[in-house]
């Protein structure tokens, strides 16, 4: 899963099995707002990924990512953002 | 339109109920999603950005209203009351949860609809000319042919796992409207010596290597068509790449091996391993013709009623063409109204035009690979009447085939591949270029815009294409200039350095002034002025005092 | 493992040939060789009365026109992943161009959900877990025979 990170810190996010819906990894467990969800330096990223294996395991979730995280700790790529807030556009 | 037999229906149930087993399997945990992933695509089921997506098969974007309105149905009751229409003239619900699609293919199934093959490494639904069956000069109607095609690509026990992906398009007529040369195989009917038959091409497509496809049979007798299919993908599922998913297409292929070689490995399966039983003959030819016959329509003098209204006047010289019978219309409904996702629907919109195609159009619609609808068969008295209620419900935007009649792919407001958004992109142009009278003097225009390079929105064939680019974290996007997707198709060339979504609208001013000063005479289209003048005079005005900014 | 051939458990009767085997000539019934192997030794084995295998990887399925088949008893392809459809194409050529007539075996990673299409396409048998075996007959069971080809 882990594709060439290169930032500081992330977040582990993935798709509610169910429903699709973006959730974010929490102390305690998975939640569709970033607010409680874990931060997580470079070095920590293999004992992360345990984890998300072991959660795609329990049929919880799905396609699980890193979300990068800029300086000041807010998600940095616009695909992330969107991903988190929701399309830009009115429908 | 054609009528599912018993067996059909049968195949299909029986397909929703292998479809929930998988779905109740992925749920326990007995399938991994490696395994799941594939089987899911064969039904149509993406896992996109933040949501599943499921792409409704609309066989040669033919649809009834009883279909329209069930698809109307599923957009307000599993997702969020609202469709988008595709290129390969499908329709894709971006909200649904995945216990519920085998509910939602079930509900399909009711009104002989189903999601197989829009997705996966398999062949896809068959995709064909709008107007099919409508005009003067079509040789043949191409509509019962991918039928014929449809039913032998469904669940073929020997090319559901291909190297990748595989589209198929099929016309009836020297004019292409369905962008058939950008096609894994692309069929057109011709005659030759009083027989009909078809003229093949194989390896064309877009995504990252565009390519325009080869002609590799000059005449084939339409018995034989299942055959030689068969002896395309046979060839391209033994030879076709695997070892990188960039090059798996057929048009790599084609590409590597040369035109004539490829041709003669497809030769030689056609010859030793053709089934006489895949051999159509003509009593199933016509048989399946029955049920693509006109409704009764019959022909009149009937004039286009003239009112005194500018809106309306716009709309019949954009929106309306002849219909092959006298004193009929087809009316192309623009799905481009301003500030609106370029393709999308809403639930209401569908119920109003399943409505309208009962009261107007003989229960008939179709959908168009330029992301429009039409409705095929009005009754020339009725078209004001027609005008004034579609004008309700936002869908008698006139704009066909100006610049505001966009191509356009999802881009990254809901798709995982992505690189940028090019949604918000069609919305600028068409609010810059929103007014009736500023479109119509640029003329004939296909803008196509895609969001990343595997050119979904057609930016390789637009006369002018905008590719959607993720550099360092931030949008940009290319243009190319004199793509054309139909029968005179060509891959556009890229313009120069990429613009910022910012200077994107100041960059296609430029190209309209460049093109309206070199323009000969009002009827020179922007692909004839571009085909003349060639790329350098657009580059030298639309660079001279621009510097990219980076 | 099993065998599976449609609805019957068979157990394996197949086993790779051993290379140091291989080299004594020791070709007995039941052995499984590779394609250049029995090119080796198939003037040798003409000659008796044993059912030999061929196995082909699926990235792999490639015969020359004088390939003899004949005397083979049993082809087995292993899928390398399930995705790779070469085998389906492979299973007709096998049957329509060289005319094999002996069992057609898939092994491998191969799923449930594809059974009716590996039947189709020519295959007998398949070599799947026991565990899953139910899952397997419970897919054949769904089959209804309706297929738009022939």
């Amino acid at each position: 899963m882990v594709k060439k990170l290169q930032g500081e810190a992330f977040l582990l996010s993935a798709n509610e099995l169910r429903t699709g819906k973006v959730v974010f990894f929490t102390k305690k467990g998975w939640s569709s707002s970033t607010r409680e969800a874990i931060k997580i330096k470079a070095d920590e990223i293999n004992k992360y990924e345990e984890i998300s294996i072991r959660e795609e395991k329990k049929c919880k979730i799905v396609s699980a990512k890193f979300v990068e995280l800029d300086d000041a700790g807010n998600i940095k790529t616009l695909r992330d953002k969107i991903r988190n807030c929701g399309i830009t556009i009115k429908i | 339109m054609y009528k599912y037999s018993d067996t059909d229906k049968k195949i299909i149930a029986s397909r929703v109920k292998q479809f929930e087993n998988q779905v109740n399997r992925r749920l326990e945990g007995k399938l991994t999603e490696e395994e799941f992933k594939p089987l899911r695509l064969m039904n149509g089921l993406y896992l996109q950005l933040h949501a599943y997506m499921l792409r409704v098969a609309i066989p040669y974007g033919e649809l009834s209203s009883k279909q329209l309105r069930k698809l109307a149905f599923i957009a307000d009751k599993y997702d969020r009351g609202y469709g988008h229409f595709t290129t390969r003239q499908n329709i894709q619900f971006n909200w649904p949860k995945l216990p519920d699609v085998p509910e939602i293919l079930n509900e399909l199934s009711l009104v002989e609809m189903h999601a197989i093959q829009t997705s996966g490494n398999c062949i896809r639904n068959i995709s064909s000319d709008h107007l099919a069956g409508l005009t003067i000069n079509e040789i043949e109607d191409p509509r019962p042919w991918c039928e014929i095609i449809r039913k032998w690509s469904t669940f073929h026990p020997e090319f559901s796992f291909l190297p990748r992906k595989f589209k198929i398009a099929v016309i009836g007529c020297d004019e292409d409207r369905a962008a058939m040369l950008v096609h894994d195989i692309g069929i057109r009917i011709i005659k030759r010596h009083c027989q009909v038959g078809f003229e093949i091409f194989v390896g064309g497509g877009q995504g990252r290597t565009p390519i325009i496809a080869k002609k590799i049979k000059n005449f084939l007798p339409k018995k034989d068509i299942l055959n030689y299919l068969e002896a395309i993908l046979t060839t391209y599922n033994q030879e076709g790449r695997r070892d990188n998913i960039y090059k798996a297409r057929i048009k790599i292929l084609v590409q590597e091996l040369g035109i004539e070689r490829f041709k003669s490995l497809v030769e030689e399966n056609f010859s030793k391993l053709s089934n006489k039983e895949l051999e159509i003959d003509k009593k199933s030819i016509e048989e399946i013709f029955q049920y693509f016959r006109l409704p009764p329509l019959k022909s009149s003098s009937d004039k286009i009623p003239l009112e005194d209204n500018q809106e309306y006047k716009n709309w019949i010289k954009q929106n309306v063409i002849p219909h092959k019978i006298k004193g009929f219309s087809i009316v192309q409904i623009s799905l481009k109204e301003p500030k609106k996702p370029p393709g999308d629907a809403t639930s209401n919109q569908m119920k109003a035009l399943a409505k309208f195609s009962e009261d107007f159009s003989f229960s008939e619609i179709r959908v168009t690979h330029e992301q429009n609808l039409v409705l095929p068969h009005v009754p020339n008295k009725e078209l004001f009447n027609l005008w004034s209620q579609l004008k309700k419900e936002n869908l008698a935007t006139p704009n066909l085939g100006l610049i505001t009649d966009t191509i356009c792919c999802p881009g990254m407001d809901y798709c995982a591949l992505a690189t940028a958004r090019s949604i918000p992109i069609s919305q600028k142009i068409s609010n810059h270029f929103n007014n009736y009278c500023k479109q119509k003097e640029i003329g004939n225009l296909k803008i196509k815009i895609s969001g990343c390079i595997n050119a979904c929105g057609h930016h390789h064939v637009g006369n002018i294409g905008i590719l959607g680019l993720d550099r360092r974290g931030e949008e940009f996007y290319q243009i190319t200039l004199g793509g054309s997707a139909k029968e005179d198709a060509a891959i556009g060339e890229i313009v120069g350095p990429s613009f910022s979504e910012t200077d994107l609208i100041d960059a296609i001013e430029k190209i309209l002034n460049t093109y309206k000063k070199h323009k000969k005479n009002k009827g020179e289209d922007f692909l004839s002025v571009f085909r003349r003048i060639g790329i350098k005079e657009f580059k030298k005005d639309l660079y001279d005092n621009f510097t990219e900014k980076s | 493992m099993i065998i599976l051939q449609k609805n019957h458990e068979h157990k394996n009767h197949y086993k790779k040939i051993k290379e140091q085997d291989f080299l004594k000539k020791k070709i007995s019934n039941g052995s499984i060789l590779t394609i250049s192997q029995w090119r080796e030794v198939e003037h040798i084995i003409q000659a008796q009365e044993i059912d030999v295998a061929i196995e082909f990887s699926s990235d792999a399925c490639i015969l020359c026109e004088n390939d003899k088949l004949s005397k083979v008893a049993m082809i087995q392809i292993n899928f390398k992943t399930f995705k790779d459809g070469r085998p389906y194409t492979f299973a007709k050529m096998l049957r329509k161009k060289h005319n094999f007539t002996g069992e057609l075996r898939a092994t491998g990673h191969i799923i449930p959900d594809q059974y009716i299409f590996l039947i189709r396409c020519g295959f007998d048998s398949v070599e799947i877990e026991e565990e899953h075996k139910e899952t397997w007959l419970e897919l054949l069971e769904m089959d209804e025979g309706l297929y738009y080809q022939p």
